[in-house]
């Protein structure tokens, strides 16, 4: 049944394309660029070398970003759920920060630290910083009380509790955060760009707009989406290995 | 001067009624003790006091002749949860109270073999605990109280969500075990003939006090007809008596 499902859900995605290829067909290229085209200007612009340098411009900015803002936001996170101090002093800022549109501060960073990588560095990481804060925070605070005594039982520190039970225990929320980081930092890398850059997807996103090449656009945001997958797959992946001893009834 | 010895000890939460009011309580070296109540009698408070996890507002407690003020290394405890870490394997979870104290060394190791072989798991020294059932979960939190070769071992009904028959089992092989070492054991249960049939000595708590203790004069080792002896059931019925509810 699985199977079929997976069979199904290809038939569907060829379908869609064949209605696109058809519909796009009577339509300006302007306006709708058949996937055949933009498979075509994909292909050229990877082979004339052309697409290489914004690819790794935005991967750059993205690893980069995604690294940065996750681990901050990790250890910022684990500070607060160990120090009730701090988690009290800071988490009125952090759900009033929730409230900003993150996104909208673009032009401010581009204004403070240029139009080069490091401002799109800044807003990918500060966009990926709150779910692995959120998460961190909430994923080590409630923990199995008897695990916890047992700890205590075994005269464990606080150092220890936290390395040997809180962050493994909270790991499966962590990752989650970790998760929904790494979808924000494409957006957040390719806002970046299209607020000011001249290099990255982003910025040719931008550069095919005003030269009205729909289909360079098509295939960017082709570049992007398959980026975009492949680590959030990464993730899934890493998922999987980490928390397999998690899940009840799993085979080794 | 006893093993353990519980003096005077009253605890309550804050503004609230107390939940163990003046309880005393002697524990001999080597002996087996089970602590019987109904739910919210306040026995797991006191197992807690008595092994350190929570300071009374009253009372003392000595190990040794050694006022308890927080957990030893001395003591084992089994909580009613088999609490395993999931992330790590049947062998890392037994070796965990030594991980947190040093470096494991080789024979470390063949200790937690020793034990699991004891408890019947050898063959699953790499499964995590996902991979268990509840039986099995249990006997590797038994496992993991016992690799420091506690003097004393504190127990939550750790056998109460098991079934009928795994039960038994397990309490051989507690028996078994402590037999072996000279272990002490003061174990918690709500359950009559668990704690008959473990005890050297029962005594049954009612709304924080201890109100009847008495010595049970089976033979040792326990065998399973035991649990089908007149003389057993006498000793049960004696205790439900005591734990009230008509009969």
């Amino acid at each position: 049944m699985m199977k079929n499902v997976q069979l199904y859900s290809f038939l569907l995605f060829i379908v869609l394309i064949v209605s696109w290829e058809i519909t796009a067909g009577n339509m300006s290229e302007l306006v709708l660029p058949a996937p055949s085209v933009i498979f075509f200007t994909l292909i050229d612009g990877i082979k004339s070398g052309y697409f290489l340098p914004h690819i790794t411009r935005t991967a750059a900015e993205i690893v980069l970003g995604l690294f940065l803002g996750s681990l901050f936001g990790f250890v910022i996170g684990l500070l607060m759920g160990e120090i009730e101090f701090l988690r009290k002093l800071l988490f009125p800022y952090v759900i009033a920060s929730q409230a900003v549109p993150k996104l909208a501060l673009a032009p401010l960073f581009i204004l403070w630290f240029g139009f080069g990588m490091t401002s799109k560095v800044v807003i990918t990481a500060l966009i990926c910083f709150f779910p692995l804060l959120e998460n961190t925070v909430t994923s080590i605070q409630y923990m199995d009380k008897q695990k916890i005594e047992l700890f205590r039982m075994l005269k464990a520190s606080r150092w220890q509790t936290l390395i040997h039970l809180k962050i493994p225990a909270g790991m499966p929320g962590i990752l989650a955060g970790l998760r929904v980081a790494v979808v924000l930092a494409v957006v957040g890398a390719v806002v970046g760009e299209f607020i000011g850059g001249s290099e990255g997807l982003g910025a040719v996103i931008i550069a095919s707009q005003a030269m009205m090449d729909t289909p360079l656009m098509f295939a960017s945001l082709l570049l992007l989406t398959i980026m975009g997958m492949g680590l959030y797959q990464l993730v899934n992946i890493i998922e999987k290995i980490w928390l397999k001893p998690y899940k009840k009834g799993s085979k080794k | 001067m006893s093993f353990l010895s519980i003096e005077d000890v009253s605890f309550r939460y804050q503004g609230k009624n107390a939940v163990i009011n003046q309880a005393n309580w002697e524990i001999e070296k080597g002996e087996f003790h089970c602590l019987l109540g109904k739910s919210g009698c306040g026995k797991t408070t006191l197992l807690k006091i008595a092994s350190g996890l929570l300071p009374p507002n009253e009372g003392r407690v000595y190990l040794q002749g050694k006022e308890l003020t927080e957990p030893s290394h001395e003591c084992g405890f089994v909580f009613q949860s088999p609490a395993l870490l999931e992330w790590k394997t049947v062998m890392d979870n037994v070796l965990l109270p030594v991980v947190l104290r040093r470096k494991t060394t080789p024979e470390d190791r063949e200790k937690a073999v020793a034990l699991l072989e004891l408890v019947g798991l050898c063959d699953y020294l790499n499964r995590h605990p996902a991979q268990l059932s509840g039986g099995q979960q249990s006997r590797v939190a038994l496992a993991r109280a016992l690799i420091q070769k506690p003097s004393m071992m504190f127990l939550d009904e750790p056998f109460a969500s098991l079934d009928a028959i795994t039960r038994e089992e397990l309490q051989e092989d507690l028996l078994k075990i402590c037999q072996l070492e000279g272990t002490t054991v003061l174990f918690i249960t709500h359950d009559i003939s668990e704690a008959v049939y473990l005890a050297d000595r029962v005594a049954v708590m009612e709304q924080g006090e201890i109100i009847y203790e008495a010595d049970v004069n089976l033979l040792k080792p326990r065998t399973v007809e035991m649990r089908y002896d007149p003389n057993f059931n006498e000793l049960c019925l004696k205790v439900r008596q005591v734990m009230g509810g008509g009969v």
